[in-house]
């Protein structure tokens, strides 16, 4: 058999078997390594900031997936742009590509966090969720606040944030932060000033 | 710092193979039109086996992660306005964007004009963008890959693509054989 042969016969054992296997992804669905989940948990490697995601958003991240878990009549209410609704329970019916990357929120963070090991469970790899839910994102995003007296060094960060903000249609302000609501009243809130 | 080392270094492999195939001729690449030297489309579809069938099996054993791979998105009709630039360029000239770099780097005339025609398209493109944009952002489909559009396992594209690459090359073979 000639060296050309014997390379083909190579190529064709692989492919076979990997049609048997079927997928590239190692992780089979509900198999979970836990020691990474939690070496990325402590090097905070699963979840992204609210300025991190608007831009990711603004940016038009290619493969990006927001998703709301809450229930479809808190979504109706309000949402995040681009976000598209899909509560817990029918998580494990998504069909997602591997190269997604797919953005996790909730109200506050913790169904949001569940449901990352949910689909990190499921073997997707570029899984996040919004560390402080959508509290964070109307804090963060839509009314971010600096002190009047803030470091040359956050007013320059502010910047970025300020850009953003009005690309959502937030509104930033300089001084101080208002007395702290629940999330469904700075939604009410954000409705009345039209946006 | 390291991923530019890394794409050098394989920009210089691939160079460097396709010199050893001989693809710095235009005189060999134009054989492939006349189907009397096949070797292109042989060097090529062994380069996408190569390729698949390592990033499947890399991925598959843990040692790269197939989501930090880019893949590009699919735009219908701009792309395949694309390829017929790119097929007429690649008869007229003999030579492919690759191809080209590899005979200019071996002092080849053809090569360096070919390069600098390429450089010159680029930069004429990129000035009257914007009056392609229409077309230039149409028909998106997205992220879209053979395993979605065929509703196969990325496993069964494989043995499909290996089994049509074996069987071109066979055919590539006794093509090449004829009298």
């Amino acid at each position: 058999m000639t060296r050309p042969q014997l390379l083909g016969v190579g190529a064709l054992g692989l492919a076979a078997l990997a049609a048997f296997v079927g997928t590239p992804v190692p992780a089979r669905p509900g198999e979970i390594d836990v020691n990474q989940l939690a070496g990325m948990i402590a090097r905070e490697e699963d979840h992204v900031t609210a300025i991190d995601l608007a831009g990711w958003i603004k940016d038009r991240k290619p493969g990006l997936r927001v998703i709301d878990v809450r229930p479809a009549e808190a979504f109706d209410d309000f949402h995040l742009p681009t976000a598209e609704n899909m509560p817990l329970p029918s998580i494990s019916q998504a069909a997602f590509k591997t190269t997604d990357t797919l953005v996790l929120y909730s109200d506050g963070g913790a169904h949001a966090a569940q449901g990352w090991v949910l689909l990190r469970s499921l073997g997707y790899r570029h899984v996040y969720f919004l560390r402080g839910g959508l509290g964070e994102w109307l804090d963060d995003v839509m009314n971010p606040v600096i002190p009047a007296n803030a470091a040359p060094d956050v007013a320059d960060a502010f910047k970025r944030t300020v850009e953003l903000s009005q690309y959502f249609g937030g509104h930033p302000t300089v001084g101080d932060r208002p007395p702290a609501t629940t999330t469904s009243q700075r939604i009410e809130a954000m409705k009345r000033r039209g946006c | 710092m390291n991923s530019l080392v890394l794409a050098a270094t394989i920009g210089v492999a691939f160079g460097w193979t396709l010199e050893r195939a001989g693809l710095g001729s235009a005189k060999k690449l134009i054989g492939q039109f006349y189907l009397s030297d096949l070797t292109v489309f042989k060097v090529m579809f062994s380069a996408v086996l190569t390729a698949m069938l390592g990033v499947f099996w890399l991925s598959r054993l843990g040692i790269i992660d197939l989501g930090q791979i880019y893949v590009p998105e699919t735009f219908i009709g701009p792309q395949l306005a694309g390829g017929l630039v790119f097929g007429v360029g690649f008869v007229v000239a003999g030579l492919c964007p690759g191809t080209s770099c590899v005979a200019a780097a071996t002092g080849r005339g053809d090569g360096v004009a070919t390069v600098f025609g390429m450089f010159m398209g680029v930069l004429t493109t990129g000035l009257f963008l914007p009056r392609f944009a229409t077309l230039y952002a149409s028909t998106p489909r997205g992220l879209f890959t053979l395993p979605e559009a065929l509703h196969l396992s990325y496993g069964t594209v494989v043995l499909m693509i290996v089994l049509i690459a074996l069987g071109g090359f066979g055919i590539a073979e006794r093509i090449e054989g004829r009298p």
